[in-house]
């Protein structure tokens, strides 16, 4: 599209989109919201770019060769989480007695490894929802 | 060596090694060929060993997080699980094995790469619906099955395999949305998500909910028989399998079917119970549907000419026959059941990669161009005829095990006109398989000679063909290796929670 | 069963789901569209979820998010609310993909109709 107001506007409302969705998965176990959809609404904000701006400068943000690093990292960083539990000797995936710190009730840093495979899940849902975006427009042209 | 995380240990190599393919930043060739085996050999390598270790010592659950079983989700690791593991493992390591000259000839060459990262992701899922002790974590599975099954159809890029990809995907959406109502229905009554669980609870509260577990019961299993291709709603399998590439036609037919297929297993007999089941008439009414769909998948493979298709057709017919075992309910129809799942995935492997073989050589896809060929490529069609005595039913082979239980258990369970059923459709089953083995190597055709030749297909898909083959025959003739697990594993997964 | 308006206006979410299911259904069997049928599964999938999400629905309880300050109250069950994510997620999936073949199918018949590509292809056929 090239009008001219949705180009202002994006360019200023950008930011604001993104510290939303980083503070909605940041937030994920307190309050509604998680990984899927603080990484959908971080997602929507580069779509929005690319709306606006055209393909071309879409995918400069975020190429390719990011995203598919970004989304192998994102998995394998929550199985090596779970393997935490695994090394400790109880089983995949635990929580409290692997020694993940639990922190008081109500704060951001609590809940062992909730919050850190809740940022992992958030960066992966983005990258995927990106390069479906990005590779759904490369098939027209 | 024994370790009770072997479940993970397997399911996350699979997952790590699927995420981490398309990484590699060299171009498809021989080194990612031979790391690709060497991961499915050590995945191979961990589920003997699982299968050894819960045969020696008892069957154990692992519950992730080490939360309480009701809390979080729990594998179930039984004899029967382990077995359908190594059985799932050992035939996609041939199968991989086979498709890493053929596929040259189908996709290009850009695509092999997330052709085999899907092939992983489906493996990762089956194996994960045949462990899983939880309604949700099922469901996810067989989301993540649905979709990889799907593509790797799709991903030969020629218009009838669009469509067919198209229906299939349809169908299955239908089916995964109608297993999620049947899961919301029971989660209803109950509370519960866990197998074991539910299966208490439905015992106690059944007589004041009779019709929304009937519901329930209706809703999966129509949702599980659309993926199964259960006859009425098997139109997408035709279509699917026969224009796929080779390696996902084998997949597909020998692999995927049946855990759609174990799950209504797990629904009928762990879940809901099989007294419960008996009491409300669905196992009656299944055993019309299995029959239907044993006779009508004969009579469609009859007028099918091309090769693939006709193999597809009779997958309905055998899917009908497991079926038929699972409707019985009883301890014998269920074990005969379970027989024939392992020993069908055999045999319809040999059948399809054979077939491909020959497509490969010969690109002629019809039954009618076949004359002759058994000299021109004759260990391939070594392998299909035992495929096909397999099929038939002959002495010595797996199948004819497999329908000897199957009849054994017609007869116990007090159904002997199903017997005569069984005796017909074995009979079209030869109609239609016997006059390609007789016209390959019987008969001459003007473009080939009746001169021995060797094979003119690469080697690995020599070797694995043939090993597939091996693996039919030594099942058939030493069925106990396979007819003691499952009848060690049968009792506990019937009579689990009824206080049987 | 008595039909009077108290059950009928209790159970709206489970009547309203049961009939979106349907409507759903019909959508996907009869249309001829090929996105239209994608439509139809995601309004059958709505149709689960909100069927879902109105089981965990506990009478006069509030939202399910912990704060220390106040006391126990009764919550609404949250469990059913985060079965419902993933189940969003993989419905977004299925339409993605679905959505990808249809661009293939696209270029390869030059229409989304299924009625026009069933006469194409039995015009191949005879070829």
């Amino acid at each position: 599209m090239d009008d001219l107001f949705v180009r202002v506007i994006t360019k200023m409302i950008l930011p604001f989109i993104q510290l939303y969705g980083v503070y909605v998965i940041i937030h994920g176990h307190l309050s509604p919201g998680g990984g899927f959809s603080g990484g959908a609404i971080f997602a929507a904000s580069i779509v929005l770019y690319t709306l606006a701006f055209g393909l071309k400068p879409g995918q400069k943000r975020m190429p390719h060769k990011v995203s598919s690093k970004i989304e192998t990292g994102g998995i394998i960083f929550f199985i090596l989480v779970g393997f935490a539990g695994i090394a400790t000797g109880y089983n995949f995936l635990t929580n409290q007695e692997a020694g993940f710190p639990m922190g008081e009730l109500g704060s951001v840093f609590s809940a062992g490894l909730i919050p850190i495979v809740t940022i992992a899940i958030g960066l992966k849902v983005m990258s995927t929802i990106i390069t479906l975006f990005h590779t759904m427009l490369e098939e027209e042209g | 060596m024994s370790n009770i995380h072997f479940p993970v240990y397997i399911l996350m190599l699979l997952l790590i090694f699927a995420v981490t393919i398309p990484l590699q930043r060299k171009s498809y060739g021989r080194r990612f060929q031979i790391l690709m085996v060497s991961v499915l050999g050590i995945a191979w390598i961990m589920a003997l060993l699982e299968l050894l270790m819960v045969l020696w010592d008892a069957p154990y659950s692992y519950t992730f997080g080490s939360y309480p079983a009701g809390i979080g989700i729990e594998f179930l690791v039984d004899e029967f699980s382990a077995l359908m593991t190594l059985i799932v493992l050992t035939l996609s390591l041939l199968i991989i094995i086979y498709s890493l000259k053929d596929l040259e000839h189908e996709i290009e060459s850009s695509r092999m790469y997330s052709y085999y990262t899907l092939v992983f992701l489906l493996i990762f899922s089956m194996i994960g619906m045949i462990f899983t002790n939880d309604m949700f974590n099922l469901y996810v599975f067989m989301e993540i099955l649905s979709i990889t099954s799907v593509a790797i159809i799709a991903i030969k890029k020629k218009k009838d395999t669009l469509m067919a990809s198209m229906k299939y995907l349809m169908m299955g959406a239908i089916g995964s949305v109608t297993v999620l109502m049947g899961i919301a229905l029971i989660y209803m009554v109950t509370g519960q998500l866990n197998m074991s669980a539910i299966n208490e609870e439905i015992s106690a509260v059944w007589r004041l909910y009779p019709r929304n577990i009937l519901l329930a019961m209706g809703f999966m299993i129509t949702g599980f028989s659309i993926k199964a291709a259960i006859f009425p709603l098997h139109n997408w399998l035709p279509d699917a399998h026969s224009t796929a590439p080779t390696p996902s036609s084998a997949l597909l037919s020998g692999l995927v079917v049946k855990a759609y297929i174990f799950s209504i297993a797990k629904i009928m007999y762990r879940v809901v119970g099989k007294n419960i089941s008996v009491d409300i008439g669905i196992a009656d009414y299944l055993i019309i549907f299995a029959v239907l769909s044993m006779m009508m998948g004969s009579v469609f493979a009859l007028t099918q000419r091309d090769i693939k298709r006709r193999l597809a057709y009779s997958s309905v017919s055998q899917i009908g026959y497991i079926f038929l075992g699972l409707a019985l309910a009883s301890e014998m129809g269920f074990s005969a059941a379970l027989f024939h799942v392992v020993s069908h995935a055999f045999m319809k492997s040999a059948l399809f990669l054979s077939a491909g073989s020959i497509i490969y050589l010969t690109g002629k896809r019809d039954v009618k161009n076949l004359d002759g060929i058994g000299y021109e490529m004759p260990i391939t069609m070594t392998v299909f005829s035992i495929g096909v005595l397999g099929m038939i039913g002959i002495p010595g082979t797996s199948g004819f095990m497999s329908k000897w239980y199957l009849g054994l258990a017609v007869l116990d369970a007090g159904h002997p006109e199903l017997l005569i059923v069984l005796l017909l459709s074995s009979f079209l089953n030869a109609l239609y398989y016997l006059p390609i083995i007789v016209s390959a190597f019987l008969r001459e055709s003007p473009g080939r000679p009746l001169e021995m030749h060797r094979d003119g297909i690469p080697g690995t898909m020599k070797v694995s063909m043939v090993l597939v083959a091996v693996g039919s025959l030594v099942i058939g003739l030493f069925p106990h290796l396979v007819m003691d697990i499952i009848q060690q594993a049968v009792p506990t997964f019937i009579g689990s929670g009824m206080g049987l | 069963m008595n039909f009077d308006l108290s059950t009928i206006a209790n159970n709206i979410n489970y009547i309203g789901a049961m009939i979106l299911f349907i409507i759903g259904l019909y959508t996907v069997l009869t249309h001829s569209n090929l996105i239209k049928k994608i439509i139809g599964i995601n309004i059958m999938e709505t149709s689960i979820f909100l069927f879902f999400v109105s089981i965990g629905y506990v009478k006069g309880a509030v939202a399910p998010i912990i704060d220390p300050s106040t006391g126990d109250k009764v919550f609404v069950n949250p469990l059913p609310a985060a079965m419902i994510l993933t189940g969003i997620v993989v419905a977004v999936s299925i339409t993605a993909f679905a959505l990808s073949i249809i661009i293939k199918i696209h270029e390869a018949y030059g229409t989304i109709d299924l009625d026009e590509i069933m006469k194409i292809r039995s015009v191949e056929e005879d070829e």
